[in-house]
């Protein structure tokens, strides 16, 4: 009996009190946002919108757009360079992703763990960030060098000078992805190292002490100890990268722009050069509908597995 | 004991085989800018770009001065416009209650993490339409649409930190909301907007995709750009010396900058870590 009159009385205050906020008060926050907003609006869901739109269409040099129905995805399915670059892109995320992954891992548990609090161990680890400080025009002028395909390259100047070969070797037109991988690979090292080593840092000392008393061998350590640590780290590196390596082409456009001939062209460059190069601004939008469809799958599982619900804090001021 | 040393050794020895490559490619730089290959003798015929303008395999560029002034006041606007936006909406999403906050946050999670540059065809047909294109302005807005997601989340995380006292106490002694914001919380996040102008600088320095694809004067190119184009002219490089001369110059104070801002990089979460 008597909770229900408690109720009663409480269903009638929220009735009467219900606040109702001033409308300068309800817009305040909006104003906060709205330069932000309308940055995205244009420059992020518009051309998102406008993505999927060029794809219908016809959209060429002349910048007037027809609407030619399915005609580009017959085109890309029909693309006698799309198995080749389907395989590049392939080859290229997924050499690049695990071979920086295996090195960052190495490094970070060198430095961390068998080094750890060594002045060398910093060293080592400021000398591996240079490769992705340095910024990418410059940096890629160091791998051109080493790969010069005339006498001056350093590479075709060691093997002359020890007599190996008597004519330079054109490395690019040889092995350009795996140039183009290996310049990728020493950049993007660096971020993964960053994430291990402070996740290795933030295991407490005393489990390893723990570890060692119990007779545990330095593998065992390192397999039941850091690595299951790692887990989420490795996780959350590993699809970035990922998204890094499927949507853009920096270091390939540098370095060797696609060629020779479509060597180097991953799926993203390929949309860019269609579009930018040859002007078939429609066709290379259908392209890059595919790279975005990739890309939007991987972030939509990096954020269901890292972003946060509870993130998203209430304010505690009520006005 | 001497099983420890022995693998501290070891793992000296590894480190410094896998950190020799990166030493080497340092001295390159210098050695490059610096030398004379034919003759192998120390100059400094490479710097001339500093009184000339450069010409390269048929290719003229203009004199690097005005390039420069170009690199510092774009760098420097892209601070201000970025941080100025970022700071105020990083505020509203970690302590003002709005309609539609959950899926703005999820929104501006997606953005952070999703490649904006996949969009780039469409985003230049816009800038095409809104007569933008060969302009700073449309170079800016791009480039701020780009990092701002990754500013902003950066910048949440320093709002979170604030005590919900310190602006209550603000509040009883008698300042509005805005107030508190504008008095109290942006001086306490004062380090974090440290950090993400040094993010917006760094990102705005090497920023050459966007330069050559939107910029077509020679003469409104940054540094970043002028190299791109020196860069991708030829297949291969034809003169390493100017290349590397023009390189060092534009390379040492960002890593000079960046010895001496790191500290704020350690106070920013990177991501990563399992939150929930």
């Amino acid at each position: 009996m008597k909770t229900e009159m408690n109720l009663e009385i409480n269903l009638e205050l929220n009735e009467t009190k219900t606040y109702k906020k001033p409308l300068r008060k309800a817009i305040y926050p909006y104003l906060f946002i709205a330069p932000f907003s309308l940055l995205v609006l244009v420059f992020f869901i518009l051309p998102a919108i406008a993505t999927v739109g060029m794809a219908f269409t016809d959209l060429n040099a002349s910048m007037k757009p027809h609407f030619v129905g399915l005609t580009n995805f017959k085109r890309i399915f029909s693309d006698y360079n799309l198995p080749q670059i389907l395989g590049n892109t392939a080859v290229f995320a997924v050499l690049s992703l695990g071979i920086s992954l295996l090195f960052a891992l190495v490094i970070s548990i060198a430095t961390q763990y068998f080094l750890k609090g060594k002045m060398l161990a910093v060293v080592y680890r400021i000398l591996w960030l240079i490769p992705s400080i340095i910024p990418s025009v410059v940096y890629v002028t160091f791998w051109k060098f080493i790969f010069d395909p005339t006498e001056g390259g350093l590479i075709n100047k060691f093997l002359l000078n020890m007599g190996i070969i008597s004519d330079p070797v054109s490395w690019f037109t040889k092995g350009a992805m795996a140039i183009v991988i290996l310049a990728t690979i020493i950049s993007t090292i660096s971020g993964g190292m960053i994430l291990l080593s402070s996740a290795i840092n933030s295991i407490p000392e005393d489990l390893y002490k723990a570890a060692r008393v119990d007779g545990a061998s330095e593998k065992s350590v390192i397999m039941k100890i850091i690595l299951p640590t790692l887990k989420w780290p490795l996780m959350y590196i590993t699809i970035s990268d990922l998204i890094g390596f499927v949507s853009s082409y920096f270091f390939i456009m540098l370095l060797t722009q696609g060629g020779p001939m479509r060597d180097t062209t991953t799926l993203s460059l390929y949309a860019f050069q269609q579009a930018f190069n040859l002007k078939y601004y429609g066709y290379g939008a259908a392209v890059s509908l595919i790279v975005v469809f990739i890309s939007f799958v991987l972030t939509m599982l990096l954020i269901r597995m890292f972003d946060f619900n509870q993130m998203i804090k209430p304010s505690r001021i009520e006005d | 004991m001497t099983t420890s040393t022995l693998k501290k050794a070891l793992a000296h020895t590894y480190m410094t085989l896998l950190t020799l490559p990166i030493i080497a490619m340092i001295v390159w730089y210098f050695l490059a800018a610096t030398m004379n290959f034919t003759t192998g003798e120390f100059s400094l015929d490479n710097f001339s770009f500093f009184t000339e303008p450069v010409e390269y395999s048929g290719i003229k560029l203009p004199l690097i001065w005005p390039i420069v002034l170009n690199t510092i006041v774009y760098s420097l606007m892209i601070v201000a416009i970025e941080v100025g936006i970022s700071v105020p909406t990083a505020y509203a999403f970690s302590r003002l209650d709005f309609k539609g906050k959950g899926a703005a946050l999820k929104f501006l999670f997606l953005m952070r993490s999703f490649p904006g540059i996949t969009l780039i065809i469409a985003t230049f047909f816009i800038l095409v339409k809104m007569g933008l294109v060969n302009t700073y302005l449309g170079v800016m807005l791009v480039a701020t649409t780009g990092s701002l997601p990754g500013l902003v989340y950066i910048m949440k995380g320093f709002f979170d930190e604030v005590p919900w006292d310190i602006e209550w106490a603000a509040m009883v002694d008698g300042t509005t909301r805005f107030g508190a914001f504008k008095k109290v919380l942006v001086p306490y996040v004062l380090s974090g907007i440290g950090a993400i102008s040094v993010f917006a600088f760094l990102g705005a320095y090497g920023e050459w995709f966007l330069f050559k694809l939107l910029i077509f004067n020679d003469d409104m190119l940054t540094l970043a750009g002028y190299l791109a184009k020196l860069v991708t002219k030829e297949n291969q490089i034809v003169n390493y010396g100017l290349i590397t001369a023009i390189g060092l110059f534009y390379t040492l104070p960002v890593v000079v900058f960046y010895i001496f801002t790191q500290k704020m990089f350690m106070k920013v979460n990177m991501g990563g870590a399992k939150q929930s």
